[in-house]
């Protein structure tokens, strides 16, 4: 019992971890062939981990709707929406699910480019106003890394818009001025900072990798 | 209780007078149609990636891949229809692919719509499968890049419309992506790091990127070692591409709006910090 719970799975992950890790570093046919039947895997795989989203975000709403949660409503939406993409897909204009159709706008054509495409671009929209809220804030100076943090995300903002340069033009003669600062920003604080951040991400998660690959990190089973 | 509805209400007037603001900044420009009264100079990046793009040969074969869906299609859609409508001009063979599902009608769109516009303006006819492939979406994620890598034709035997890339001719002479001349990657996600990690670094061709304007100082690591030629931020990445290929569009259309919106913030963050001066002071003197 003990043996299946634990050590399969330790064997697997050690066994199969190790070959994906050296199939990288052998230039050698068989590599390429394990890496194409890993692929496959990965895919099936992918498609159980998609059961699973549906089944859960399916499940969140029911119960939602169920218990009458606030804004129950728009549970009611997600139901609408996947029955009328699954069905108007699968029909496929009458002549059934995976077949080509030549030309011509698909009801589930019409779905996508009147329903997913406007809203999805509109809820990425509202980021805009609660920016501005935002920014109002909380974007105060209350001590000098904030004012430092506060004067370069202004320099930024305005240098990555044209008005920087029709100013710079009146205010300083060049309408260079702007997009140079904020060029220098980038360039120099940002990329150091974004290569650290990177670093360390990045040696964090070999060690991560290292860790599960020899089976001190098990967390992954299901145990503590 | 009096003093927290107080409070309250003095938020929510704040909040609902600053949507109102943006509404306005952003919606007007496009309502009243205001010409553009702002010149710009293309950014260094934009144009380092246009160069690239511009010293291809005609015939080159140009990988463009648009990992990105609805929610970013305002920044990103505006680059991939510039980088295309170059491709076509130049007579450069765009295969361009996704890596998101969900974005694959964009593609469609952005391709119909610049192959069409590309007809009337060259006054030929371009085709799919001789002038163009569109791969379309298949999963795998690096696995997929890796498989492109050591056959492109086996890890996309049939492109998006269901005919056979063995015998394609836009893809004569193309077996891998050993065989691209150039990659492009317009993300929303995290892609341009993969695309760097299993793509052009391993298999050694140059490679662009267009991001989102939040996405774009995190590619600066990539810009510096060289692991990118160039790169698109945001709407004015588009807009700059717009400029340098004299094609003004979507993202050019877009700068007005986005200069005001961005005096807008500035504006607040002002005076957000007036009010935080003039409280201390206010309070010292008391």
């Amino acid at each position: 019992m003990f043996l299946k719970r634990l050590t399969i799975p330790l064997i697997i992950v050690f066994v199969l971890g190790l070959l994906a890790f050296v199939q990288d570093y052998v230039p050698h046919p068989l590599a390429g062939e394990f890496r194409e039947e890993m692929t496959s895997w990965s895919r099936i795989i992918g498609g159980f981990a998609l059961f699973l989203g549906a089944y859960s975000l399916l499940h969140m709403h029911v119960t939602r709707i169920r218990r009458k949660t606030a804004g129950w409503g728009y549970s009611v939406f997600v139901f609408i929406g996947a029955a009328f993409m699954i069905v108007v897909g699968l029909h496929n204009e009458g002549l059934g699910p995976l077949q080509d159709i030549e030309g011509g706008t698909t009801w589930f054509d019409w779905g996508y480019d009147n329903i997913v495409v406007p809203c999805g671009g509109t809820i990425f929209s509202i980021l805009a106003f609660f920016m501005a809220s935002a920014a109002f804030r909380t974007f105060r100076a209350r001590n000098l890394g904030a004012a430092l943090l506060l004067i370069a995300a202004v320099i930024v903002m305005f240098g990555r818009v044209p008005i920087s340069e029709t100013v710079g033009q009146w205010v300083f003669g060049s309408s260079a001025v702007f997009p140079k600062l904020t060029d220098a920003i980038m360039d120099y604080p940002n990329l150091a900072a974004k290569r650290g951040i990177m670093l360390g991400i990045s040696l964090g998660a070999i060690s991560q990798s290292m860790r599960i690959l020899f089976g001190i990190e098990r967390s992954y089973l299901g145990g503590d | 209780m009096a003093q927290r509805q107080a409070e309250m209400r003095q938020f929510n007037t704040v909040r609902w007078t600053i949507y109102i603001l943006v509404a306005l900044v952003v919606v007007l420009p496009y309502v009243l149609r205001l010409p553009l009264p702002l010149k710009f100079t293309p950014s260094r990046d934009v144009r380092k990636l246009y160069d690239r793009m511009d010293s291809l040969k005609p015939g080159s074969h140009v990988l463009l891949s648009l990992d990105y869906d609805a929610a970013s299609q305002a920044e990103l859609q505006p680059m991939s229809r510039a980088l295309l409508e170059h491709c076509f001009k130049k007579g450069l063979i765009p295969i361009v692919m996704t890596h998101w599902q969900s974005g694959l009608g964009l593609d469609k769109q952005v391709i119909d719509e610049v192959a069409n516009k590309a007809k009337e303006a060259l006054g030929k006819e371009v085709k799919s499968g001789r002038d163009y492939v569109f791969l379309g979406f298949k999963p795998g994620y690096s696995n997929l890049v890796l498989n492109m890598g050591e056959n492109l034709k086996g890890a996309f035997d049939k492109d998006y419309f269901g005919q056979s890339t063995g015998d394609m001719p836009a893809l004569q002479g193309v077996t891998s992506l050993k065989d691209i001349d150039m990659g492009v990657d317009l993300a929303a996600g995290s892609d341009v790091g993969m695309w760097i990690a299993y793509g052009s670094d391993r298999f050694n061709f140059p490679l662009g990127a267009g991001t989102t304007a939040v996405q774009a100082p995190d590619m600066t690591p990539f810009l510096d070692s060289k692991q990118l030629v160039g790169l698109l931020g945001g709407l004015r990445g588009a807009a700059d591409y717009e400029t340098l290929l004299d094609m003004p569009d979507g993202g050019t259309t877009g700068m007005l709006a986005q200069s005001s919106t961005h005096v807008l913030v500035i504006l607040l963050i002002v005076a957000a910090n007036a009010r935080l001066l003039l409280g201390r002071s206010a309070r010292k003197r008391e």
